[in-house]
């Protein structure tokens, strides 16, 4: 699904990423721990193609093609969902015209019809009690004046609706009430069909007694130190990251 | 004196019909005119060089006279090409209360109604409105009778066609307590020069619809105005459409002749490639209690070059007045040029007005996140950008031309962006 090989990234000019590598297979849960500042965030809009980061070295496969050579728009048709830790505010714009083009720009690429505003909004309907949000939150300007945990949601609707392969949620579970976290949790089980593939950046052990990880890869300092089973996220959970040693520590850090 | 001014003199002179005394005064006047160059402020960003330079090859095959039909508008169409009036009024049936008739053929009594406008109501100062004093030959005049209400919209469309100059009049009295919809829509795309310049005198209590669609792309060159004088508590909701052609021009005065007039005035333009539109608009509250809400907005992409200058002129006595200018402009590209001007003269002092201009350039932020979405960068641009222009399109009164417009105006921002 997606094979990343000795990613090095810098944006103006910092050199945030230093030889990363992933290998995600389809079906597959991986979640990615690391200390603030560590570089998962940076490695999220890479995938997603946001402009301003430089890739110098390295190279990113995704389903057969190039990555990093596709514009933002076609890494999405292709099924690459990235959920914001910030989402974006749009007034001006509705969440539901907004969800609307996007559904349709992925059913183009199948080649299939659009939905009518009729379709659209029953099926919206629908994602909107899924993640528990009110439905006036589709007339709102798109997270505008969301509340942190209502963008997270907000988010997770998207991905419901937008059915990716490729899910790379990056700390959707922080922010969030418990009732929440058991929602997003609910949102990638439901999702998990044996095909799509997870990419969960977290700080806490807690999201992932909900959704189960094949793989827990620790971040630090531009690149994965350290990969493991579940077992991982819980002895982080305990211990913290001391035992990425002075080095690492102190550069995350800094 | 410039060549091209000389040659207007010339040919003015030698112009003989029934506005000939009228045609005289303007003739002094453009003998004493010296060409504007780009130190005159009414040209400061617009340069007329592409209009000295032009030369005119007519091409033998003529453009079609078709103007696309408007659906569910239901329109009196007055069709000019190259400044000649094509439709036959008088196998038109008019509703009561409302007479037209063309500049060339008038009768004695349209003639009396003309010559209470022709250049009674457009000002002086504007070089090529005294140009098409001196060499319109054919128009229109508009009249309606006092306390008649014109359900049909009039439209009137000139066409320019390759190598063609033209000159061309609309003259328009509303009637007190009357009402009209006017459409004026000029097209164009090859080699061309038109100027096309309209009167309205607004009776007290009536009221006037009014759409100036200036849609001359390419090598079509225009120069125009409207220039509209409210009686008392007369009503004007005007609309302006630009498009951007190698030269187009378009000067609007809104002169408020009686008090408790209102005013509302809306402009869009899109311009793309390297397009270039001029708007000079001028308010005048020469009366006191007189409203005036005046919303330029426009998208400049490319190495388009917009230019808008909004000029509020509060006379003494004009106590009461209402008045608010807002120019909103989004620039998409780093080579496009928006020079936006507001003008404020206020010689009362118990007057509230507003004035603001801003130029806001792409979200990038909103862009990537809309993308990050699968929607394509155009769409997402028209999804950000398009909400500020589709404001003034929903405030259009006539429903059938704002949906004729809507698609128009969004395939051209489309277009601006991809290129
Ligand atoms: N535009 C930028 N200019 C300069 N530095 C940047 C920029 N964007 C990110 N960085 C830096 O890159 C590093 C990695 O940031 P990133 O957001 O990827 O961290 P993270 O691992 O997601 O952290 P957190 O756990 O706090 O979310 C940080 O030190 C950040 O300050
Ligand atoms: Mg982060």
């Amino acid at each position: 699904m997606l094979k990343i090989q000795n990613l090095h990234a810098s944006v103006e000019q910092k050199h945030i990423l230093k030889g990363l590598n992933l290998d995600i297979k389809p079906g597959e849960v991986h979640a990615i721990m690391g200390p603030n500042g560590a570089g998962k965030s940076t490695l999220g809009y890479i995938l997603s193609g946001r402009e301003g980061y430089e890739v110098s070295e390295g190279s990113v496969d995704f389903q057969g093609e190039d990555l990093l050579e596709m514009e933002i728009e076609d890494r999405a048709r292709k099924g690459l969902f990235l959920a914001f830790q910030y989402p974006v505010e749009i007034p001006g714009v509705s969440n539901m015209e907004f969800m609307k083009e996007s559904v349709n720009a992925m059913r183009e690429q199948r080649g299939e019809e659009p939905l009518s505003a009729a379709e659209f909004l029953k099926k919206a309907k629908e994602a909107c009690k899924q993640v528990q949000l009110p439905l006036d939150f589709l007339k709102r300007g798109v997270n505008e004046g969301f509340s942190g945990g209502e963008k997270k949601r907000n988010e997770l609707m998207q991905m419901i609706l937008l059915e990716p392969t490729l899910c790379i949620l990056d700390e959707s579970d922080s922010g969030l009430d418990i009732d929440a976290l058991q929602v997003v949790a609910n949102g990638v089980n439901s999702q998990r069909d044996g095909k799509r593939s997870f990419i969960v950046i977290t700080h806490y052990q807690r999201l992932l007694d909900y959704i189960e990880p094949d793989h827990v890869h620790i971040l630090a300092n531009g690149k994965v130190v350290k990969s493991g089973d579940a077992s991982l996220a819980k002895e982080v959970e305990k211990e913290g990251y001391a035992f990425l040693g002075q080095d690492n520590a102190e550069e995350a850090g800094a | 004196m410039s060549q091209w001014l000389q040659q207007v003199i010339d040919r003015g002179q030698a112009i003989d019909d029934w506005l000939s005394p009228v045609r005289e005064q303007a003739l002094e006047s453009l003998r004493q005119t010296n060409w504007p160059n780009r130190r005159v402020e009414a040209w400061k960003y617009t340069s007329l060089v592409p209009l000295e330079q032009l030369t005119l090859s007519s091409d033998s095959t003529k453009t079609s006279t078709d103007i696309a039909d408007i659906e569910g508008l239901n329109s009196l169409d007055l069709i000019f090409v190259d400044g000649e009036l094509q439709s036959d009024i008088t196998a038109m049936t008019l509703p009561e209360g409302l007479h037209i008739s063309s500049l060339r053929d008038a009768a004695d009594e349209q003639k009396t109604t003309a010559k209470a406008l022709f250049s009674q109501i457009k000002p002086q100062r504007h070089l090529f409105g005294l140009v098409n004093d001196v060499l319109a030959e054919d128009g229109v005049i508009i009249d309606i009778d006092a306390d008649s209400h014109i359900e049909r919209p009039v439209r009137i469309t000139n066409l320019s066609t390759q190598g063609q100059e033209s000159h061309h009049r609309v003259l328009v009295r509303l009637g007190n307590r009357s009402s009209v919809t006017v459409i004026e829509q000029g097209q164009g795309e090859q080699a061309s020069l038109s100027t096309g310049f309209a009167e309205y005198d607004i009776g007290e209590h009536a009221q006037l619809e009014h759409y100036r669609m200036a849609m001359h792309t390419h090598k079509a060159i225009h120069i125009g105005g409207c220039h509209f004088s409210l009686q008392e508590q007369a009503r004007l909701n005007s609309t302006l459409v630009g498009y951007g052609s190698q030269l187009s021009r378009v000067d609007v005065d809104i002169i408020h002749n009686g008090e408790h007039a209102k005013a509302k005035f809306n402009a869009i333009y899109l311009l793309g490639e390297s397009e270039h539109f001029d708007l000079h608009s001028t308010i005048e509250h020469a009366v006191p209690n007189g409203t005036t809400e005046e919303n330029a907005r426009g998208i400049v992409g490319d190495k388009a070059k917009a230019v808008f200058n909004g000029r509020i002129h509060i006379h003494r006595d004009a106590q009461k007045t209402l008045a608010e200018l807002n120019n909103r402009n989004l620039l998409l590209s780093r080579r496009g040029q928006i020079n936006t001007k507001p003008e404020l003269e206020i010689y009362a002092d118990d007057v509230q007005c507003a004035h603001g201009a801003t130029v806001a350039e792409i979200e990038e932020e909103a862009l990537y996140y809309l993308r990050s979405r699968g929607i394509s960068r155009s769409q997402a641009l028209v999804m950000l950008n398009f909400g500020f222009i589709q404001e003034l399109v929903n405030q259009m009164p006539n429903q059938a031309l704002a949906h004729w417009l809507q698609p128009k105006l969004q395939a051209r921002f489309a277009e601006m962006e991809v290129k």
